[in-house]
């Protein structure tokens, strides 16, 4: 039966595809930061900063009022008045921090710069830095977390209210930069050995992506509320159903395993890995949107 | 450069409190176009998308009870004493007034609609204009209760179905009517604490 008061937050809220493709671009930049710290290529610092950039301009854009940005910062630290409970504060600073971390280091892979503004040099030596690469890997996986714990704190969205989403956004980021790493190989970015690591640690992932998704619809289907298992149903069975199975699950995580396995079986093939990070890459961004599109309200009537 | 009506060190002086008797209330939409014209007069021709309807903020849900008879509900921001939306808003620009009312400074509000996503009521709704997320108390009613008056949908009802009162003054009708007759909050398991009761009759 469907209760007689059901609203989907994206025709309340509005929070739809721009806060989709952003929560995208934040987990390859996230977790993107992780891989970074092993594989220190200019191409992927560039990806990094890319994503990070095009994922903050969404988000800036997504807002209602974004013209008054400015004054809130503004009066927020004129009053030196945070309000550090708000996961989106957190995020916002976190995601600043991000940026100028990834900035420095962008500006060290790039020579033609330094060579032409002296002081800049000392960014080159930032990218041999452990504790400098390990504080960006910090940084960034915290970023992704923030994204997973953005929703969580949603109480008015029940299905989002579980701490498997973070766990989530985590293992799909991670799966995400890995894809990344795989196209970057296939363009002849990065070396074969990265690339091979990279597949298995991937199939790996792709395990736990699955099962994570699964437990986390069981637990909305079976243990959650109205509206969560609204959501949820809306996920498996209703109008989000094709994009869970067959984005998510079928593109996402099945045809990458499959390409995974033929590769450490069979052989190696640029074009097979191709279509595997860009299936990976798909099914990453299906999932955030799969997961925020269903979010439902508490019904007040049943 | 303080909210307005900011409570002092937190902690509000009064608890102002909004009663709805379900009993007495005939379902004329009375309080729902007062809401509107009190608050924002100028959507009074236009719909809200999100719920469907007139956009006020007072949400009217229809439905039917097991017998097949209908029922209504209304739900209102519930001035929540633990509200989310407080907590979530990352510029501060929600907080709870001297009179323990949940409101928001315009000024601080970029419009990213946490806040929104934050209630368990659902009882926010995006202004297509202003792109602040209204709720109850709007600034028409804001304006009345400064003038010790009612609010428009107390005013307006005709089966005087609809009280406000501060729940911290044992003599107010509000207290007097929920010491003495049957009420409930919404989703009380959602620990928010909300000051909206639903009089059920004695």
């Amino acid at each position: 039966m469907t209760p007689a008061d059901l609203h989907l937050q994206v025709d309340v809220a509005h929070w739809g595809w721009s806060i989709a493709w952003f929560l995208w671009f934040v987990g390859i930049a996230g977790m993107g930061s992780v891989a970074y710290y092993f594989v220190r290529r200019s191409a992927l610092i560039i990806t990094i900063f890319a994503s990070l950039t095009i994922g903050l301009l969404l988000v800036v854009s997504h807002l209602g009022r974004w013209w008054n940005l400015p004054r809130t910062l503004y009066l927020m630290v004129l009053d030196f008045d945070f309000n550090l409970g708000s996961w989106m504060l957190l995020g916002i600073a976190t995601l600043s921090v991000h940026l100028v971390l990834t900035l420095l280091l962008l500006i060290g892979h790039l020579p033609a710069l330094t060579r032409r503004i002296a002081w800049l040099k000392w960014t080159e030596t930032l990218r041999a830095q452990a504790g400098y690469r390990g504080l960006f890997a910090g940084v960034g996986a915290f970023a992704t977390v923030y994204s997973g714990f953005l929703l969580t704190q949603a109480a008015g969205i029940p299905l989002w209210n579980t701490s498997l989403i973070p766990i989530l956004w985590v293992v799909s980021g991670s799966i995400a930069a890995i894809a990344v790493i795989e196209l970057l190989y296939v363009l002849g970015l990065v070396d074969a050995n990265v690339s091979a690591a990279g597949v298995r640690i991937g199939m790996v992932l792709d395990g736990v992506k699955l099962l994570a998704v699964l437990g986390f619809l069981h637990v909305a289907l079976s243990y959650g509320s109205a509206g969560a298992r609204y959501g949820a149903i809306l996920m498996t069975q209703g109008d989000l159903a094709l994009m869970l199975w067959g984005g998510v699950i079928g593109i996402g995580i099945l045809v990458p395993l499959a390409i995974g396995a033929y590769t450490l079986l069979r052989e190696k093939r640029k074009s097979l890995l191709a279509v595997s990070a860009v299936c990976a890459l798909s099914g990453v961004f299906f999932l955030r949107a799969a997961v925020l599109l269903a979010g439902t309200f508490e019904p007040l009537v049943l | 450069m303080a909210r307005p009506n900011e409570a002092k060190n937190g902690t509000p002086s009064r608890r102002l409190a909004h009663l709805w008797d379900e009993s007495r209330c005939i379902a004329c939409g009375a309080c729902v176009l007062a809401c509107t014209m009190t608050n924002q007069p100028e959507m009074m021709a236009r719909e809200e998308k999100g719920w469907g309807g007139l956009a006020s903020n007072i949400r009217r849900i229809e439905s039917a009870n097991e017998q097949g008879r209908p029922t209504l509900l209304l739900v209102q921001c519930q001035h929540c004493d633990d509200a989310p939306c407080v907590r979530t808003c990352p510029f501060g620009a929600v907080y709870q007034d001297d009179d323990g009312l949940i409101r928001l400074d315009a000024r601080r509000c970029a419009g990213c609609s946490y806040c929104v996503t934050s209630c368990p009521y659902n009882v926010r709704w995006f202004h297509p204009d202003t792109h602040v997320p209204a709720k109850c108390m709007g600034d028409g009613c804001l304006d009345l209760i400064a003038h010790d008056q009612q609010p428009a949908c107390v005013q307006a009802c005709p089966a005087m179905a609809r009280d406000f009162g501060d729940l911290n003054d044992p003599e107010s009708s509000v207290s007097e009517t929920l010491r003495t007759q049957r009420s409930r909050r919404l989703l009380e398991s959602a620990g928010t604490e909300p000051k909206y009761f639903i009089v059920e009759g004695s």
